[in-house]
């Protein structure tokens, strides 16, 4: 009996999950057809197993079935139990406690990075610590892929990263950040504070989802704010800015900044996270 | 620890979750499906006997079987279970994250449109798998389950309908046997990125080996689906190398968290360990001898 439940409040996660659209808050929507079908086989199931616990009786005290698994697996009691419940807490904390936004406490943790490939900085003592990413570049694929995308970008003075095209143009932006120096950027994130940065500079961050939020990182920018302006963290922002260049020690590399020209403080977006697309 | 922190790894959890039940669920389906529609004669003949042929062949069939690595597992146990050799059907098993087309495909797409990133991990994956079934097949002689007791099933008498249900039972049955390590594993996974700072294993070293080991043991910790990791491996293509990024790619996609508890839990422990051992060993020598 306690399986029929355990079946049927998984059943009910997923489609109440799919039903409110608090999915959205979890995974990458591209993907969301893999928990439909997941939301059949759990119906299936639970149909199914109530019709052989109706038909065949309460079986789960143990008895063969012919299919080779140790029915006596959980003989005690307390432990069958104790299984039992660890399938109940997905199903409760999925159905009644708030969904997260994932913020600083996760950047913290998860550390971050940026991907600049040509270091701006000619002049920069730190190549021999670059690793060799030649392999990354065959003859025919990054760079004509990048050098395609970039056309479109670098030829105008200004760039708007809105949710759709934020991940393709930050990704255009690092990797030959030269051709964007002193052009326009307006981008919108959440504020996070590093120690080796004077208190105007924060970066601005979004978490990229892949596929579930499990899998996000943070993708952003350095800014600098006017002197005197110190935002704490997970403050959200819309900020337009001029593109330099500063160098970052923690990563001995130089990397984009954005020097704020006008910025607003905002509420957090409805959707707080920007998705990988195909 | 505060509220916040608790409700961000209960977020991570669920995700994790949505994201590796369906597989789980399909493996469960497929196990069901070979327990009562494959007899232990049909494996016996199509198996071939010579046991390099057999490993071949087991990763033939991991090539065109979409599968993520746990959703792997229970079909691995009923393979075994119904007589598969040990080192072929650990050979499937290894093989089918990795070498299935819509996991080299998203490699490919990760590291903009790039084969080399792809030749690379399917190659180095392939002769892990290799090198794997060659040392199980002379090291372990027996199963290596946990319930070594396999009753046999007799096909005659059974109505289509019987099958049916038969099936059905089974698969539910299964579900119940490995859910419970699905859960606790993605509870642990959660924990991790919420309460420990991963961040500073990339502080310990983007050297040749230390490179190499940082990589493999945040893919381990990271718990990423296999289809997801090569976006997560190729934000780090600034900072560490190819090699190291490729035993990420291979190493995380073989053996993480999730895995290891559903692994524990199907097979002896001494099995288990020496499995990771020898992918964690063959996995760090062979992207240090073979790639820069």
């Amino acid at each position: 009996m306690g399986r029929l439940f355990i079946l049927l409040g998984l059943t009910f996660l997923f489609m109440h999950l799919h039903a409110s659209g608090n999915i959205s808050k979890y995974i990458n929507m591209e993907y969301s057809y893999v928990s439909q079908i997941a939301i059949y086989i759990l119906a299936i199931f639970t149909l199914m197993g109530s019709y052989l616990y109706f038909k065949e009786g309460n079986q789960e005290e143990g008895v063969d079935c012919q299919c080779g698994h140790d029915h006596s697996r959980e003989n005690k009691k307390w432990k069958r139990n104790l299984t039992y419940f660890l399938y109940f807490i997905p199903i409760l904390t999925g159905l009644f406690l708030p969904v997260a936004t994932m913020d600083s406490n996760i950047v913290e943790k998860k550390g971050f990075h940026f991907p600049v490939y040509e270091d701006s900085d000619e002049y920069s003592q730190h190549q021999f610590l670059q690793p060799d990413t030649s392999l990354y570049y065959g003859k025919d694929d990054y760079l004509t892929l990048m050098d395609n995308s970039l056309k479109g970008l670098v030829d105008r003075d200004s760039l708007q990263l809105t949710d759709e095209n934020y991940l393709n143009d930050l990704e255009a932006i690092y990797y030959s950040p030269g051709k964007f120096t002193g052009k326009q950027i307006t981008l919108t994130g959440f504020s996070y504070n590093s120690d080796e940065l004077a208190k105007n500079q924060v970066f601005l961050f979004r978490f990229g989802v892949i596929h579930c939020v499990a899998d996000s990182g943070v993708f952003g920018m350095l800014i600098e704010f006017p002197e005197g302006m110190h935002p704490k963290n997970d403050e959200w922002y819309s900020v337009t800015g001029e593109l330099e260049s500063i160098y970052y020690q923690p990563f001995k590399k130089t990397i984009p900044l954005l020097k704020v020209s006008s910025h607003s403080k905002i509420a957090e977006p409805d959707d707080p996270y920007v998705y990988r697309q195909y | 620890m505060n509220v916040q922190a608790l409700l961000q790894m209960n977020t991570i959890f669920i995700s994790i979750l949505i994201e590796s039940l369906p597989f789980i669920l399909l493996g469960v389906l497929i196990s069901g499906i070979i327990q009562i529609f494959v007899s232990e004669e049909m494996i016996a003949k199509i198996i071939p006997k010579n046991p390099i042929l057999s490993v071949l062949s087991a990763i033939g069939a991991g090539v065109f079987f979409l599968a993520c690595e746990c959703g792997i597992v229970p079909i691995t146990r009923r393979l075994i279970a119904k007589g598969v050799p040990l080192s072929a059907a650990i050979a499937f098993m290894l093989s089918a994250p990795i070498l299935n087309p819509i996991v080299l495909f998203s490699t490919y797409i990760a590291f903009g449109n790039s084969w080399s990133m792809v030749f690379y991990r399917g190659g180095i994956a392939f002769a892990v798998v290799l090198i794997i079934a060659f040392i199980l097949s002379f090291q372990f002689k027996t199963n290596q389950l946990k319930q070594e007791h396999i009753e046999h099933i007799h096909h005659h008498k059974l109505t289509f309908n019987d099958k049916i249900t038969g099936m059905f039972k089974h698969s539910i049955e299964e579900f119940f046997s490995v859910g419970k390590y699905l859960i606790i594993g993605a509870l642990l996974a959660a924990a991790i990125q919420t309460f420990l700072k991963t961040s500073l294993l990339l502080e310990i070293g983007q050297g040749k080996l230390s490179g190499n080991a940082v990589m493999m043991a945040l893919s381990y910790v990271m718990s990423l689906c296999s289809q997801a990791d090569a976006f997560v491996a190729s934000s780090f293509r600034s900072t560490f190398s190819p090699s190291s990024l490729v035993a990420f790619l291979v190493f995380g996609a073989m053996f993480d968290i999730k895995n290891t508890i559903m692994l524990l839990g199907t097979f002896k422990t001494k099995f288990v360990l020496c499995l990771m051992a020898y992918i964690f060993i063959s996995v760090l020598g062979l992207t240090l001898l073979f790639i820069s």
